[in-house]
């Protein structure tokens, strides 16, 4: 038998059912790993192992009594700080935040609550999920597992680091901009951004509400699906939420001889001089190998790609410098060094929100006042809201010629922690791949080109993307199937 | 602040972001003051690609989604304020006397 840190979600299911092991045993053997060696990695903010055994216990009491248990029963789960646990931390990788305990669950970790999960902690993140390496939090960075010198990618780093080393079966985390489609690439595991609004957004800290969606990381294609389907669905609490498609046999890929008619394109725009070598060779050897397998390829193009960071980098911190608005240093937490006697209302909201927000924060709250300020709306804001119209045409276009769109995820492997720290437009650079997607609100997934085991030693993971039309995540998840099935 | 919009100097001056950190309730340093003017220029620099771009007959996309606003009244068929986390905020609240939320001064 695999050890009890290499199952993925639906052998965990089989095991449990037949009692091979038991969902605390389970739990338990990745608390131990965590406390080994996720000191060297630093994918957690916090544990809450008294809460995940109670819950995992259940679970055996449950299975032995033959109750019906669902896929994620006992499942152990990373999440990502962002996304509200009751009675946790959600610190959101904030200083700002440093003493926060959520007073209620997130819609989808209620959901998960049902289907009986494990929630083993919170995992680090770039502040307020502003950043592609996770350099950006308050309390310490995350390290790439596959090369401790290297970032994981971000914002959702730690979750992808525990995946990747094994501290979790699988994750949340949340997208932006390709805040876990890009750590997935960086680490070589899967991440997978559905449609926006396929997943509610309550009890998600809001970074760009436009934007953001909830979005699970796992080993494999079928484990992002299962968790998928237990956290997608309208929600009144999340007015942008909607039932735009029938998820109820996501999990179950569809026959390949029908998954073999869908058409994919390879836009032009992203297939780039200058992409790095490992990138276009690990890709090109993924378009090949779905080629042996049948699938036919059609080139397209997407005109307006080079605009879309822009784009992004006007529509995000506009919403953020609003968003954030609420970080006030009065509501949810307040930092105590930061407080004079006496002092005034106003010099207290300056001075908690300089203590309290990082130097990413800052920019992109000035950075989105700026775009939004009278005399410059027009030439910022309603010009980039103009652009991202374009580029939603641009893909509602390619999806009347092509089904799917695949692209690489990044233009790099993994780059080195501190490479791009100094420099912001560099750090941006790392999401021109998966911001269209996110832009225009259609669901896209990260798949490495080759599994962990296959890697030579030293050699990076590099991710595929696969972009759907809105609503059909179905198609990119069957593909993602058969794609691994190859391996 | 300065109202001309589209003359092609795109950076932000010291006044301009003492004025936008003042709006955004953010204390800065000096030192945090160069980089950030520094670190924007250069952004908006960046931003310079999207005025070669013709989008006078285009209409803004305002949001992530096609849904339009719908109004509902607040009733138990939708679950009721039990569904809502009513009362998440106060029990997030940093500070309560006598069980109200305690505030700063707001006059002075």
């Amino acid at each position: 038998m695999e050890p009890l840190h290499d199952l993925t979600i639906k052998k965990f299911h089989e095991g449990l059912l037949n009692k091979e092991f038991s969902a605390l045993e389970v739990n338990q053997t990745y608390f131990r790993r965590i406390k080994e060696h996720d000191k060297e990695i630093g994918a957690y903010l916090s544990l809450a192992e008294e809460s995940a055994v109670a819950a995992a216990s259940a679970v055996d009491v449950a299975v032995a009594e033959g109750e019906n248990v669902g896929a994620l029963a006992g499942v152990p789960l990373a999440i990502k700080d962002c996304i509200l646990i009751k009675d946790l931390p959600a610190t959101c990788g904030s200083k700002i935040l440093e003493s926060y305990v959520a007073s209620y669950d997130a819609t989808v970790i209620q959901k998960l609550r049902g289907e009986r999960a494990v929630f083993l902690g919170k995992t680090n993140m770039d502040e307020f999920a502003m950043g592609s390496s996770t350099e950006n939090s308050a309390f310490h960075i995350t390290r790439n597992p596959h090369d401790h010198s290297r970032v994981p990618g971000g914002s959702s780093g730690g979750s992808a680091a525990a995946v990747t080393a094994q501290f979790a079966m699988a994750a949340l985390g949340s997208d932006t901009g390709g805040s876990v489609r890009q750590p997935a690439g960086l680490c070589g595991i899967v991440g997978f951004k559905p449609t926006y609004g396929a997943v509610s957004r309550s009890g998600l800290t809001a970074m760009a509400s436009s934007l953001d969606q909830i979005s699970p990381f796992g080993k494999t294609v079928d484990d992002t699906a299962i968790l998928f389907k237990a956290i997608a669905g309208s929600d009144p609490l999340d007015a942008t939420s909607a039932d735009g498609a029938d998820y109820s046999s996501i999990t179950e890929p569809a026959p390949l001889d029908k998954t073999k008619k869908l058409t994919i394109g390879l836009p032009e725009e992203y297939f780039i001089d200058g992409l790095d070598k490992a990138v276009s060779d690990g890709v090109q050897n993924a378009i090949d190998k779905l080629k042996s397998l049948g699938f036919n390829f059609k080139k397209i193009s997407l005109p307006h790609t080079k605009y879309a960071l822009s784009c992004y980098y006007i529509v995000m911190p506009a919403e953020v410098s609003s968003n954030l608005a609420r970080f006030d240093g009065i509501r949810y937490a307040r930092i105590a060094n930061a407080k004079a006697e006496g002092e005034k209302l106003s010099e207290l909201y300056l001075r908690q929100r300089g203590a309290g927000f990082g130097a990413e924060a800052k920019r992109r709250i000035i950075l989105g006042a700026f775009v939004l300020s009278s005399g410059y709306y027009d030439a910022y804001y309603d010009k980039a809201q103009r652009t991202r119209t374009l580029i939603r045409q641009d893909f509602d276009r390619a999806f009347k010629d092509v089904d799917v769109i695949l692209t690489p995820v990044t233009p790099t492997p993994a780059f080195k922690i501190g490479e791009k720290t100094s420099d912001p437009l560099s750090m941006y650079l790392a999401d021109i791949f998966t911001i269209p997607a996110s832009l225009a609100g259609v669901p896209a997934i990260s798949i490495p080109t080759k599994p962990s085991s296959a890697l030579a030693p030293g050699e990076l993971p590099i991710g595929f993307q696969l972009i759907g039309k809105k609503w059909h995540e179905a198609d990119i998840l069957s593909i993602g199937h058969y794609y691994e099935k190859l391996n | 602040m300065s109202s001309s919009s589209n003359d092609g100097n795109s950076g932000i001056g010291k006044k301009e972001l003492e004025h936008l950190a003042q709006l955004s309730r953010i204390e800065l340093d000096p030192n945090e003051e160069a980089k950030l003017i520094k670190d924007l220029g250069a952004i908006l620099d960046h931003f310079k690609e999207l005025q070669a771009l013709d989008t006078a007959n285009v209409a803004p996309m305002t949001g992530g989604t096609d849904l339009v606003n719908v109004f509902r009244a607040d009733g138990e068929e939708n679950g009721g304020p039990e569904s809502t986390n009513r009362g998440a905020g106060v029990d997030a609240f940093p500070e309560s006397k006598d069980g109200y939320n305690k505030v700063p001064p707001v006059f002075e």
